[in-house]
């Protein structure tokens, strides 16, 4: 009897335990959110907003599924691989791939377009997500549409950068479930169609520069909006759209050229008056490789080396030196020169950055102590990146001028960005007058150069132009090839053959 | 919950304890070899409950309800053995020493088992050997001692931890074992007294760790701590010892004169004039040693003591220690030190209930220098900084170098100003009660705690290496302008309730039968606190505390803080059958659960089976009057390994740091969304394991040999496999990869007298051999093992090949002339002097896809050996140990910086013509990028290490007895004594950064040769 009882109490006690396990093992993380209780409030619609800016300031990331940091920066594509400057840094095999991509030897297997495609998919997913999300939030209808206006600037954005990089790509436009990982290319012009829709909503939604606050000065506006559709119009070869957006934003009064052309890159010029789209970076302590912080690695990357601390790249090419007029204030602000003054941390000469370059890149310098205080002696930089200025817009709007027929435009447009670079001193950079026809072209192409220089540009315009092949014959470009870079050869595997790679690569 | 503690109460109540007087039998237990009195020996009636112990004199009384009663004798160390008496007739028993050590029990999960028994593959250290040799830490005890167990140190600073791998690699993620110390799994056994260990068995086949179910995939340690016996006599043990640490090696680099030489022809090859200070080599002479300036000689002391009683209901074990150890580097800059307090009691409670109190208290304190990166350690700076720079200036300042900029800061500043402390608090306790609720089946239930606090301070004081205020020539690095502190707190607390009942019985046909079965909870909780802030008011570390800040600054103060919870369930039961002598069968089954586990697998299963037989029941085998035992095991079973799995990795958490700048302020918003991809099918990994193996006792315990082969495949092995990038997120790991170990296992023990010598010498060697199989879709290799002054990825791991090999370009010498360089078309910017890359696909272009197989992490083998001896009062033994077949990438230089100082190698570079076949030429600008990652930087990685040697002397009774001491020997020793390797480095001993980074040297903190002197007494 009493055998019985124990092996009933055992009984009993095991069923209690299994009783009591379920609950037992669900614990919820109490610390964040998860997916499944996220994109309920106005304050979740802001968050997700504001992520999708957030990836804008990834230059220096972690390739997906490996510890491998891929530097991805506009410059890289944009200036070391056109004849406005050499990549440097330690010697040939410091950054090897863009070596070989400035030389136009560059393979798909390379880091560098991994970490391209991969930050613009990933800014990608989160506008999505947010596009998809906010929709079904209740909120303030005005707030609602400037949330989703600024993620389809920003999708636009991407796409933009995605579709001059590698040419066809695949267009997402929703967040994928496992069964839709693979996907294949989308033809460019399907691309730029709903890049140029993304603007268009963008712009309708987003307000002026003038209308928002101090404290959102940042944020995307309908200035930066209709400028980037006004590019991408460019970008196409369509002039007359190009040119009715561009003077469109000159109409508005919303943003006028810095009178001193060198304030712009510094950090009092920050979001000046002629601050289309900057991506913001702040002093962030504490350099934090691959994780992110707000500030950008532009400084310390492009900075000389030996006693000045940085990696020394982006080298500017005599080429591009010699392309700035006599007397042309703008180079003293785009390029430092042998003797000259680093700022605070000393004078520039081949002893002091142990390297034999003769010019370093100025716009993205800063002083040493402006630098922030405590933690890694390689801190972020605070230097934004001027991704659109209104000198841009006045050049695009001039070139548009000249291919619609509007001459005499074409040169007044060009002449408000000279006569800024010539700041009163009547014995330089005369205005255009006679110019016509090809020799015009080229005067607006070379302003492009000279003012815009090193920003970024230089690569993109080339090919935008067709003149890559002829320009950049010396490094190797291949007409039919290198207007676009080869498709990252692992997206190539992971998609199951749907991708195809660019024509010769 | 609260049912089950009803349920327990209510079983204790009806279950009331009811026993009948017998008979009494007296006698007398001796050892047979000298015939003295044997006290402490277990004498039990046969299947009863009835019970007792041999007195100090061998003298025993126990009631017996049997007439004539079987009583077996017990004891450790000798065979024991059954005897029939009568009451009244005193019974004299002789026991034999157990010289093969058949009887010897062994700790097995949940349970003991004769050796003899034993059908899985179960290694075993025993107190013995753990005291041998001083070990500074318990996974020390374990190098060497049992084959298939690589034990290397991730790093020779104090108090860093070891890496473990049982039987192989056998995951992508955690290949740890299991720790279970006492019952209680553990993260980490570093808050254990090596000196307070009593046994240590590691399981080793998935049969023998299927009874820890999902955890025991990497094997499990078990560790037995110290407990007095049952009618022991009161011993109080106290051993010391003191030692002295040096560095046993320093590598070769180049004098300042040399690195001149070479530095001048490095900028001339890039066509840079030679700098003005190095102008005139000779001049400079052998420059600064920076080996000597950060290493130095340590100290290391420690003090343990303990004392054990039993009486004849309880025993008690009580232990203290303090162990301190400084580094070789910073001396207490490098400071571990662990204070430890152990209580171990049991009492039985009546004739049916026993219960126990297991108490352990642990402070740490820890300051720790940065290790193994080749960015900001003292040995990467001390290695890679140049010789003409001195540490210190001659007015007593700390010096910078003007020759070297980014990492390389001036490391005897950097180990003056390093303030990075630990310390933990740990407290472990579990109690037991175990009552028999028939005379052969027990119930148990443990209840066990852990609870750690751990502080962690730093401390950045502001300082300026320049010569006065804002000096130009002062690098970025040598300056910091304002100081700050991270203070942080953090709290990790488990529990665990287990419940077992446990059932034996023999059966008529005199087959015996055991069954355990049990149920176990598990909760992890952990909780952390962190703050920083800036710009304290005294650069003194000493007034290092938040509230010290001047900043005022709303921004300045930074605080965050979280926590983290999982919990675990297992039911298990194993049931073990012995077929009279010959066959010993087992099987195992365990259920898992996890919160870890995604929502659609939340439970695992895990079964196993062993057998094995006693050959010395064949009659041809028995007639054999060498072999004394000889046995043969097979098993086969499945375990899961989980503890790689973090406690929300099934999903995907809105992560809240995805920030941006607004406004002119420059203030960050707050953005969120998810980072990764969720997988709800998240699990464990399985690791199916076969085994066969042997045990032989031969020639009269004098030879013992134990073989064991095995094959342990890891299936849903966990691995991170990129995703198409139009996806956005990072991808989450998925149970996709496969990855195989097998390999063969021998232990040989030998041991004898001759004449007064007694000696004993022994070896084990594994061969193992470590292959990935699977991973997953397009199965993507995972590149690791990022090395800056090769600038690349070194690790690779594909499908096929062993875990994290090494992966680079392959050469074939240095181009001899310009005409031979521009011959080979595949590499543009090669002239003479430079590396000959080959070009493995033959495409005309030296690229990634031309990189391949350079070099093997993995040994071919691994041995230890060891070897005692006594003669009269002295005691010797050596122990050695090695690997054979490793290789190591030597990744010490920070070639990306061209001013680093080199290995003395470097004078053999190639200078013109047929100079030099294997070291290019040095070049600042190095266009054909001779440093890339390539076989010139993969060395072998054997070595032969003597570990231990140790003489000791234990002081003639007369001397003891004058002074009333038990007993007192003193030893000297060495550790670490002669190593033999090929290897350029600091040391070839080098572990592992994660799973994936094997053998690779960024500047490895190497380990210490010590000297000591220590003094065992027993009172």
């Amino acid at each position: 009897m009493k055998q019985q009882k124990t092996l009933f109490m055992i009984g009993f006690l095991a069923v209690s335990l299994v009783a009591c396990k379920q609950e037992f093992l669900d614990i919820t993380p109490l610390v964040g959110s998860t997916e499944a209780n996220y994109y309920l409030t106005p304050e979740d619609a802001e968050a997700a907003t504001i992520a999708c800016y957030n990836n804008l300031q990834q230059e220096v990331t972690n390739i997906q599924g490996s510890a491998q940091l891929a530097p991805h920066f506009r410059w890289y594509f944009g200036d070391i691989c056109s004849d406005d400057s050499f990549k440097g840094g330690s010697g040939d095999g410091d950054e090897p791939d863009l070596f070989l991509f400035e030389n136009f030897q560059g393979n798909s297997s390379s880091k560098l377009l991994l970490g391209e495609w991969q930050v613009a998919y990933r800014g990608i997913a989160y506008c999505n997500l947010a596009l998809n999300n906010i929709p079904n939030i209740e909120m303030d209808p005005t707030e609602k549409a400037r949330y989703l206006g600024e993620a389809a600037f920003i999708r636009a954005y991407w796409y933009f950068n995605l579709v001059t990089v590698f040419g066809d790509v695949p267009l997402i436009l929703n967040n994928l479930s496992p069964s839709e990982y693979q996907q294949g290319r989308t033809p460019a012009a399907e691309v730029w169609a709903q890049i140029e829709a993304d603007l268009t909503a963008a712009r309708e939604a987003l307000p002026k520069r003038s209308a928002i606050s101090v404290g959102e000065i940042g944020r995307a506006t309908w200035g930066a909006a209709t400028a980037l559709l006004a590019k991408a119009h460019a970008y196409q070869g369509e002039w007359q759209p190009c040119n009715d957006l561009c003077m469109d934003i000159i109409a508005s009064q919303e943003y006028f050229l810095d009178p001193d052309y060198a304030n712009i890159f510094t950090e009092a010029g920050e979001n000046g008056p002629g601050s289309i789209w900057e991506i913001q970076y702040m002093n962030a302590s504490g350099g934090n490789w691959g994780n992110q912080l707000e500030g950008t690695f532009t400084n310390v990357w492009q900075r000389a080396r030996g006693q000045f601390g940085g990696y020394g790249f982006n080298i500017p090419e005599q080429g591009f030196v010699d392309e700035f007029e006599n007397g042309d204030p703008r180079l003293a602000a785009t390029v430092f020169q042998v003797g000259d003054q680093m700022g605070d941390r000393g004078t520039f000469t081949l002893e002091a950055t142990g390297m034999p370059h003769l010019y370093y890149p100025k716009k993205f310098f800063i002083n040493a102590s402006d630098e922030a205080p405590v933690g890694d002696p390689n801190p972020h930089g605070y230097s934004n990146d001027r991704v659109i200025r209104y000198a841009d817009v006045l050049l695009f709007a001039a070139e548009s001028a000249f291919y619609i027929g509007d001459e005499a435009l074409a040169r007044q447009l060009t002449n408000i960005v000279r006569a800024r670079a010539r700041n009163n001193n009547s014995a330089i950079l005369p205005n255009l007058s006679a110019e016509t026809g090809q020799d015009l072209l080229d005067a607006i192409l070379h302003e492009r150069r000279v003012e815009l220089g090193l920003e970024g540009h230089r690569f993109f315009d080339l090919v935008r132009q067709g003149r890559a092949a002829e320009e950049l014959a010396d490094l190797g470009f291949t007409a039919g090839v290198n207007e676009v870079f080869p498709i990252p050869e692992v997206e190539i595997t992971l998609s199951g053959g749907l991708i195809t790679q660019n024509n010769g690569y | 919950m609260k049912k089950l503690l009803l349920a327990f109460g209510f079983i204790g109540a009806i279950l009331a304890t009811s026993f009948s007087q017998g008979r009494m039998v007296s006698g007398t237990v001796t050892a047979a070899e000298d015939g003295l009195g044997l006290p402490g020996v277990t004498v039990v009636e046969k299947g009863t409950q009835n019970a007792t112990f041999s007195d100090i004199d061998g003298k025993f009384t126990l009631p017996v309800s049997g007439d004539p009663a079987t009583l077996v004798f017990s004891f450790i160390g000798y065979r024991s053995t059954e005897v029939s008496a009568t009451s009244n007739q005193p019974v004299n028993v002789q026991l034999d020493a157990d010289i093969a050590g058949l009887e010897e029990v062994v700790v097995i999960g949940y349970g003991n088992q004769k050796r003899s028994k034993i059908s899985g593959a179960v290694g075993t250290i025993d107190t013995k050997e753990i005291t041998s040799l001083p070990v500074l830490r318990t996974e020390q005890a374990l190098q060497g001692r049992a084959a298939g167990v690589q034990v290397t140190q991730n790093s020779g600073q104090p108090g860093s931890t070891q890496s473990i791998r049982i039987r192989g690699t056998g995951s992508l993620n955690n290949a740890e074992p299991l720790y279970v110390i006492d019952g209680i799994p553990s993260a980490g056994i570093d808050y254990l007294n090596p000196s307070d260990i009593e046994s240590i068995s590691i399981l080793k086949d998935a049969a023998s760790a299927a009874i820890y179910g999902a955890r025991g995939g990497n094997g499990v340690v078990l560790i037995t701590t110290k407990s007095g016996n049952k009618g022991q006599k009161p011993q109080i043990t106290y051993e010391s010892y003191y030692g002295v640490q040096e560095p046993w090696k320093y590598m070769a680099l180049l004098n300042a004169e040399e690195y001149a030489i070479l530095m001048n022809e490095s900028r001339s090859a890039a066509g840079l004039a030679p700098l003005e200070a190095l102008s005139n080599p000779a001049a400079l002479g052998e420059g600064f040693d920076w080996q000597d300036e950060i290493f130095q000689r340590a100290p290391m002391m420690n003090h343990s003591f303990s004392f054990t009683k039993g009486t004849k209901t309880s025993s008690t074990a009580v232990g203290g220690s303090y162990f301190t150890q400084d580094g070789i580097i910073g001396g207490e800059k490098g400071r571990f030190e662990r204070y430890t307090f152990r209580i171990n009691t049991r009492q039985d409670g009546g004739e049916r209930f026993r219960m126990g109190q297991n108490v352990n208290f642990t402070h740490l304190n820890r300051s720790a220098l940065a290790e193994n990166n080749e960015f900001a350690t003292p040995v990467g700076r001390a290695l890679n900084m140049d010789p003409i720079t001195t540490a210190q200036r001659p007015d007593g300042s700390y010096a910078y170098s003007t020759f070297i900029d980014s990492d390389i800061a001036n490391p005897a500043n950097q180990i003056a100003l390093n303030n990075d402390f630990w310390t933990t608090n740990r407290f472990v306790g579990s109690t037991f009660a175990e009552f028999d609720i028939l005379s052969n089946l027990k119930f148990r239930s443990t209840m066990s705690v852990d609870l750690s606090l751990g502080s962690h301070r730093i401390f950045y004081p502001s300082y300026d290496l320049g010569i006065g205020e804002n000096d130009p020539e002062r690098p970025a690095y040598e300056f910091r302008p304002v100081n700050s502190l991270v203070l942080g707190e953090n709290k990790w607390s488990n529990w665990q309730w287990e419940n077992t009942v446990d059932y034996s019985k023999e059966l008529n046909n005199g087959d015996d039968l055991q069954v355990i079965a049990g149920y176990s909870a598990l909760n992890n909780l952990s909780t952390n606190f962190y703050g920083s802030r800036d710009s304290l008011a005294s650069n003194d570390v000493l007034f290092a505390y938040l509230s010290n800040s001047m900043n005022t600054a709303e921004q300045a103060p930074t605080a965050n803080g979280g926590i983290s919870e999982s919990a675990f369930i297992g039911q298990f039961v194993r049931v073990n059958y012995s077929l009279g002598e010959a066959w010993s069968l087992a099987g195992t089954v365990r259920r898992d659960g996890s919160s870890r586990f995604g929502r659609n697998n939340r439970y695992g299963i895990f079964p196993s089976f062993s057998a094995a037989y006693n050959m010395t029941e064949l009659p041809w085998v028995a007639e054999k009057d060498w072999i004394d035992f000889w046995k043969l095991r097979a098993s086969w079973g499945q375990n899961g390994n989980a503890d790689g799995i973090g406690n929300f990795d099934y999903t995907s958490l809105i992560y809240n740091g995805l920030n941006y700048t607004f406004g002119s302020e420059q203030v960050q918003v707050n953005g969120a969304g998810p980072i990764n991809t969720s997988n709800p099918d998240l699990k464990w990994e399985t690791v199916e394991q076969t085994n066969v193996g042997i045990d032989a006792d031969l020639y009269k315990g004098k030879l013992n040999i134990v073989a064991d082969y095995f094959i342990k495949n890891t299936n849903d092995m966990l691995a991170v496999v990129p995703l198409p990038g139009v996806v956005g997120f990072l991808p989450s790991a998925t149970n996709v990869a496969s990855a195989r170990n097998s390999g063969f296992e021998f232990m040989v023990n030998h041991r004898n007298q001759k004449g007064l010598v007694e000696y004993e010498i022994g070896g084990n060697i594994s061969f193992i051999r470590n292959e990935v199989t699977d991973l997953g879709e397009g199965g993507q290799p995972i590149s690791t093992g990022s090395v800056f002054g090769i600038g690349d990825l070194v690790a690779y791991t594909e499908i096929g090949q062993p875990m994290a090999y090494f992966y680079g370009y392959e050469t074939a010498g240095i181009f001899q002339t310009d005409e031979e360089a521009a011959a080979y078309e595949a590499l543009p910017n090669a002239q003479a002097g430079d590396v000959i890359f080959v070009d493995q696909n033959g495409d005309g272009v030296i690229d990634s896809d031309d990189k391949t197989m350079i070099g093997n992490p993995h040994p071919d083998f691994t041995y230890g050996f060891n070897a005692s001896a006594n003669y009269k009062s002295f005691d010797f033994s050596l122990f050695l140990q090695g690997t054979y077949g490793n290789e190591i990438l030597n990744g010490v230089f920070r070639y990306d910086l061209n001013t680093t100082n080199l290995p003395v190698e470097a004078l053999e570079r190639w200078t013109g013509e047929g100079t030099s076949d294997w070291y290019p030429r040095i070049s600042h600008s190095d266009p054909n990028q001779n440093n890339r990652i390539s076989d010139r930087f993969v060395e072998d990685g054997s070595f032969l290490r003597v570990k231990n040697v140790q003489l000791g002397y234990t002081l003639p009774e007369s001397v003891m007895q004058r002074l009333q001491i038990g007993k007192c020997r003193v030893y000297v020793a060495a550790s670490n004594l002669f190593t033999f390797t090929k290897y350029s480095g600091l040391d070839p001993e080098i572990g592992t950064r994660g799973t994936l980074e094997i053998g690779i040297d960024r500047g490895f903190y190497p380990a210490a040769r010590s000297f000591m002197a220590g003094v065992n007494v027993n009172f």
